[in-house]
């Protein structure tokens, strides 16, 4: 009878383990800012260099998450349905042709926080479960 | 035509295969960097210099600046970037030789070279704040002159006036059609190569001068337009061993891009006013002096190229939704000699993205149109024809077929493998080197190519 019960335990315990690389990305900008709702298109507008424009006209400064935060390939995923290898391919087109430069990367997802919090142009995409009254959901991605 | 043939296969005169040394020119690199320049990338850098004071000046008293850099320290950011590919190159045919592009002076033939496809760029960016950057790149790659001494292929100031409009001065690349400043980029690029049938003939990389660009969101979507103009700092190759001097050669264009979604389509317009004519004297001792030193224009003015216009008008349009990728691209280009045939060309490439790998498939096309020859002032036996082989230089009539893959196998590098297979009339040289009385038209290309960026 034990066994029944531990079995599916573990398998919950599994799953709560699997649940971080299986993070959610929100995006969100400082409250500060006016923005209350962003969509997809004007999401990937700002984080791809093609309009870094909020709709009230207010400059836009995206920030990424590290490269070895795995949100940061669960946002492109979302977002435009691309890997970071397609991102990345994307992005040196842009670079060595003296166009936009990329987002700017954060050391950390603290510093992600930090750059947002201190920047009312800011945007970026952080876990749900971080979310405080300094930011504001602007998007949801499913 | 029989008296064409003579003089539009040309003599082999291949100049001297020379060894892929592009890590040996490093030094070389490092030393055009620090004042070996010629002299028109010398003249480039000074009017860089004089731009990056007169900006800095401009925005030193900005307030925008002063709330960016509390400190009111500033020292320009250096970031360095690199771009590179290693490429292997081999044909079936030995008739012709394959070339990426005209500013190849010789090309592949049946034993495996890395000369069309193998480079190496680096890239210094400049930030001075976050709306005035400098960018230079220079790049060793096999070209005009058949060395790999490198070039500076970028030397510019951008400053941004807001986030839709920016001015870059300087050294720039041509934009001539959708993709083609970042030819020379493997790496951002799905297929080993852009389409020879379509970008072959492109043999403008860069000039000095100006573009502005803006962007507008319109209809749901962004409507962006860019302007540029400049002068030629380059050569381009023409006969075995001669190039045609293109310094000082105008160059004007702009481009309108509509973007939606995964859509993009742009409508583009750019043309050339050649500044010398082209060497065909020289051209013509190479094939046996036929005129006996007469200045063949003092025959033919009509033949005249200087001072007259090349235009380049083309159709781009990008469906590129997550692992699918489809490109389609019409361009036509207009000469206003009747030294040059006027050409079309087009092209669609269709890839799919399976995990790291990416299957593409390919097909393009490119066709001259014959117009009547112009007559000579006075009558000389043989000119016409001569005329006729010079303007056949130039003649297109063929269509490729593509098959390759892309392999991402590791962040920032990818493997490429590609088959092309040109099938032409004998008549469709334009886009070869060194064509031989056997040439007839077709040819298998094989490729293979490791691309990367650091």
């Amino acid at each position: 009878m034990r066994r029944f019960i531990t079995l599916p335990l573990l398998f919950l315990a599994l799953l709560n383990y699997a649940a971080p690389a299986m993070a959610e990305p929100v995006v969100v900008v400082n409250a500060r800012s006016s923005v209350t709702q962003l969509s997809q298109d004007e999401v990937v507008n700002i984080f791809l260099g093609r309009y870094r424009r909020f709709p009230g006209g207010g400059a836009a400064t995206p920030i990424d998450q590290p490269e070895g935060n795995p949100l940061r390939a669960e946002f492109y995923r979302k977002l435009v349905n691309k890997d970071l290898d397609q991102i990345n391919a994307y992005w040196s087109r842009l670079i060595f042709s003296g166009k936009t430069l990329p987002p700017k990367s954060a050391e950390n997802a603290a510093e992600v926080l930090r750059l947002l919090s201190a920047n009312p142009g800011g945007i970026a995409y952080i876990e749900r479960n971080l979310l405080d009254s300094r930011f504001r959901i602007v998007m949801e991605l499913r | 035509m029989k008296t064409t043939r003579d003089y539009s296969h040309m003599p082999v005169q291949s100049p001297a295969c020379r060894p892929y040394q592009p890590l040996l020119n490093l030094h070389l690199l490092i030393k055009s960097a620090a004042g070996g320049l010629p002299l028109s990338s010398s003249l480039a850098v000074l009017c860089l210099a004089v731009l990056c004071l007169a900006v800095l000046c401009l925005t030193a008293s900005s307030p925008l600046r002063a709330e960016d850099n509390p400190s009111n320290a500033v020292k320009p950011a250096v970031s360095w970037h690199g771009f590179g590919t290693l490429g292997l190159t081999r044909t079936d045919n030995d008739n012709a030789e394959f070339v990426r592009d005209l500013s190849q002076p010789s090309g592949a033939g049946k034993s495996w070279t890395a000369k069309i496809d193998s480079l190496l760029g680096i890239q210094a960016n400049i930030d001075f704040s976050p709306n005035t950057e400098a960018v230079v790149q220079v790049v060793s790659r096999f070209h005009a002159d058949g060395s790999h001494d490198p070039e500076l292929t970028w030397a510019f100031l951008r400053h941004d006036f807001s986030p839709d409009f920016s001015l870059r001065a300087g050294r720039l690349g041509t934009e001539f059609y959708m993709l083609g400043d970042s030819r020379l980029v493997g790496y951002s690029n799905l297929a080993l190569r852009p389409p020879p049938d379509f970008y072959g003939s492109l043999v403008f990389s860069y000039i000095d001068g100006l573009d502005v660009s803006t962007t507008l969101p319109v209809a749901g979507g962004l409507l962006r337009g860019k302007l540029f103009g400049g002068l030629s700092p380059e050569d381009t190759p023409y006969g075995p061993g001669t190039t045609w001097n293109q310094h000082g050669s105008l160059l004007v264009g702009g481009y309108l891009d509509f973007l939606d979604g995964a859509w993009q389509v742009r409508l583009s317009h750019a043309q050339v006013r050649f500044n010398h004519e082209a060497p065909t004297d020289e051209f013509l001792r190479l094939l046996g002096d036929p005129l006996s030193g007469t200045p063949y224009l003092s025959l033919i003015p009509d033949m005249a190229i200087a001072d007259h216009w090349a235009r380049f008008s083309s159709l781009g349009v990008v469906y590129d939704q997550g692992p699918l990728n489809i490109q389609f691209m019409l361009n036509q280009i207009k000469q206003d000699s009747p030294a040059y045939s006027d050409s079309k060309a087009g092209y669609v490439q269709v890839a799919y993205r399976f995990r790291s790998v990416t299957p593409y498939l390919g097909i393009s096309r490119s066709l001259t149109s014959r117009e009547p020859l112009p007559n000579s002032i006075i009558p000389v036996p043989g000119l016409d024809s001569i005329t006729e082989s010079l303007v056949s230089q130039s003649y297109l009539d063929q269509h490729t077929y593509t098959l390759g893959g892309r392999w991402d196998v590791h962040k920032n590098m990818a493997l490429k493998a590609q088959v092309d297979w040109v099938r032409g009339t004998p008549a469709s040289l334009f886009l070869f080197k060194n064509p031989q009385p056997g040439w007839d038209g077709d040819m298998t290309v094989f490729s293979l190519a490791l691309d990367f960026v650091f």
